[in-house]
């Protein structure tokens, strides 16, 4: 007999639940609770948070501490409860409306942290709760109760987006292959960082029934055609595959800090021309003069300084004076002033 | 020891004392110096955790969903950003968590004159998010006190559930003043909420019973849930009824300011009676009542066009003379000559 006892991390005496007959959403719940339960995650060690709509209702069936954000900021609010309470499983029931264009902000950023939460989509390609309006990940072209015309955009590329830089973690699967969206479940929430798993999932009554579907079984066969199953791990995964597309974190290395400041021109100063504070003056770029500025005793010629551009001053620096102490606090180096021409030297 | 210390400093210090260990904000001015400190708090203390979020709405989602896993949240900002946080602000109040909202305003509305100080979002605090909801606003006019109130902020916000606002202004956040803060008592109220992972618990910002089940259609367990949180909010406001009140026996005008305001008219101590606010929301109706009795005629000075002025016509029930300190201009000069010049115009 099949083995019933992941019910017990639904609360079903809430059931029936609120979703439509057909809709995909039951099968995620179910699914996602099965692994849960082949792992032992349990109210004492889980969290679990959603978003807004149809799948945004997901939390609210898992017999665990949950929590119901506001439209889209579901990967914030489990972000932040794993760096509280990084003792706790979080995981993200949502949609691809919710964390796709509400959320999608939210999603690029939480996807750079990379905090080591679980992200289910269930991503049914429109709006349902709200009626069937088109939404992020829709078709181009398909008709929707906002785009009676078809849908004049190209749909956001999830996959794409989600492994454009390592480390990730991106599953796409449907509702249909139901051992390979298991295994992807499993593998996501054993992912250690960011992961993400795009459930294709079917929205029978505000989405199929427009693109001409009668049941739910034409639709599946519709994902059977439109998808398949691709083996082994992937870079990258076409739009047009189901699997498992990861990368550990690249090992950066760090540019070496070589010394590369220049040091002072060695001149015998003997032979430099000596100028006198006073006369230093003179030379601040104006009627033709050249700009002179004194450095630890030294004159440099900064004339040909595209900064100054021929001004006397340039930000803070003022030509023809010593700027000694003006480096200090500059964003710079010294090596900056012993790039230009040494011309002399100061004395008394 | 004494030391210098800005109104920004202050409020960190009193968060840090109150016992926070979670920050979340958004570069703004004229808080993001609270930002950089919880940076290097972070930094200095492994238990207090930190987030540069990338908007003020996952600020502020972060913080209400550090409290809901059990930590001692805040954030600040200033009246823009706070206008992206009213969504988490609204959401905060439904599902009960307790944090503190740092608002430190500058003139609007939109981007307006940074960084100018104004008063201009005392209608923000209560009406900026959909539907009803009690929240509790203090007002500081002093770096001293800006450590205190924000004490009594997380206090306030631990009794009521909610989170609690705590003004202040671009003068006050930049002003520097002597405080020793070792010196300065305070209690604290710790956290009554059971931690997550406890319990099979829903926090969502749906309509739901008690036992969190969502319930969207009932109207009476609506308004039970409704009147619960009313009745908790005002009698957690009653708590701290503050206000300070300067009576000149000799004087029959009233000047009634706050913030920064009361700071520069308290020049005028020796010639008007003056009443301050400390509470700002809810209005300080019985104590106004009060204290107004005796004074023919009202002076409320606050640099916003006539907010905090509606109030208190609201709660004493008859007209009060205006003096609005617009464009970020609080010159006690101006002030004076306003109060003159109504006072001349009335006695004709």
């Amino acid at each position: 007999m099949m083995d019933r006892s992941y019910k017990e991390l639904l609360k079903m005496r809430r059931f029936p639940h609120t979703w439509c007959p057909g809709c995909g959403i039951g099968s995620v719940l179910k699914n996602v609770a099965m692994v849960m339960k082949e792992l032992d995650w349990n109210h004492q060690n889980t969290v679990a948070v959603s978003g807004i709509g149809c799948s945004g209702r997901m939390s609210g069936y898992m017999n665990l501490d949950a929590i119901h954000t506001p439209h889209g900021r579901a990967l914030t609010a489990a972000e932040t409860i794993k760096r509280v309470r990084p003792d706790l499983n979080v995981f993200v029931l949502s949609g691809d409306g919710d964390l796709g264009s509400i959320g999608g902000n939210h999603l690029l950023h939480t996807f750079r942290r990379n905090p080591n939460i679980t992200v289910f989509c269930n991503d049914n390609e429109i709006y349902g709760l709200t009626g069937g309006q088109a939404g992020p990940t829709t078709p181009q072209g398909t008709k929707t109760i906002t785009s009676p015309g078809g849908d004049p955009y190209r749909p956001l590329r999830l996959g794409r987006i989600l492994t454009q830089q390592p480390p990730y973690f991106y599953a796409r699967t449907t509702v249909y292959h139901l051992n390979h969206f298991k295994t992807c479940i499993r593998e996501a929430l054993q992912w250690n960082g960011f992961s993400f798993v795009d459930i294709i999932s079917d929205c029978i009554e505000l989405n199929g029934r427009r693109l001409g579907f009668k049941t739910v079984h034409q639709m599946f066969k519709w994902f059977d055609e439109r998808f398949h199953i691709v083996e082994g791990v992937r870079d990258h995964l076409q739009e047009d595959e189901l699997g498992i597309a990861k990368r550990e974190a690249e090992e950066v290395p760090r540019p070496k800090e070589e010394a590369k400041v220049k040091a002072a021109p060695e001149v015998p100063t003997e032979k430099l021309e000596a100028f006198t504070l006073d006369e230093l003056k003179a030379f601040d770029g104006s009627g033709g003069k050249p700009i002179y500025i004194a450095y630890k005793g030294k004159v440099y010629d900064l004339s040909t300084s595209p900064l100054f551009q021929g001004e006397k001053r340039m930000r803070c620096h003022i030509a023809g004076k010593d700027l000694t102490k003006d480096l200090d606090i500059a964003p710079h180096g010294e090596d900056l002033i012993f790039n230009f021409p040494l011309v002399g030297k100061i004395e008394g | 020891m004494k030391l210098l210390i800005s109104g920004n400093d202050a409020i960190f210090e009193g968060a840090v004392r109150a016992g926070a260990s979670y920050f979340a904000g958004y570069p703004i001015s004229p808080t993001s110096e609270i930002l950089q400190r919880a940076a290097l708090q972070s930094e200095e203390d492994p238990k207090f955790q930190f987030l540069q979020a990338e908007d003020e709405i996952a600020a502020a989602i972060a913080t209400i969903s550090a409290s809901l896993a059990g930590a001692k949240a805040f954030t600040a900002t200033s009246g823009p950003g706070f206008s992206l946080m009213q969504e988490a602000l609204g959401w905060g109040h439904v599902v009960e968590a307790p944090c503190v909202f740092v608002n430190s305003m500058r003139v609007g509305p939109s981007t307006g004159m940074p960084t100018q100080p104004a008063q201009s979002d005392l209608f923000q605090i209560k009406a900026g998010s959909a539907g009803d909801y009690y929240p509790i606003a203090f007002y500081p006019h002093s770096v001293e006190e800006c450590f205190r109130l924000t004490v009594t902020a997380f206090n306030a916000a631990e009794e009521s559930l909610s989170p609690v606002i705590l003004l202040a202004d671009a003068f006050l956040s930049h002003l520097y003043e002597l405080v020793d803060l070792g010196k300065i008592k305070t209690e604290i109220v710790s956290r009554t909420k059971e931690p997550l992972g406890t319990g099979q618990r829903l926090f969502t910002g749906t309509a739901h019973d008690k036992m969190g089940n969502v319930k969207t259609s009932d109207p009476l367990i609506y308004r039970e849930w409704l009147w619960e949180v009313k009745d908790r909010h005002s009698r957690v406001a009653e708590k701290y009824p503050l206000f300070e009140y300067l009576p000149r026996k000799d004087s029959n005008v009233l000047l009634i300011a706050f913030g920064i305001t009361s700071r520069i008219i308290s020049a005028l101590k020796e010639r008007f009676s003056i009443f301050r606010p400390i509470r700002i929301y809810p209005v300080l109706e019985k104590e106004l009542r009060e204290v107004t009795q005796s004074y023919p005629r009202i002076f409320v000075i606050e640099g916003n066009d006539e907010q905090y002025a509606t109030w208190v016509e609201w709660a004493i029930g008859r007209k009060v003379m205006k003096v609005p300190c617009l464009g970020g201009g609080f010159k006690l000069n101006w002030i004076q000559s306003q109060i003159e010049e109504q006072l001349k115009k009335e006695s004709r």
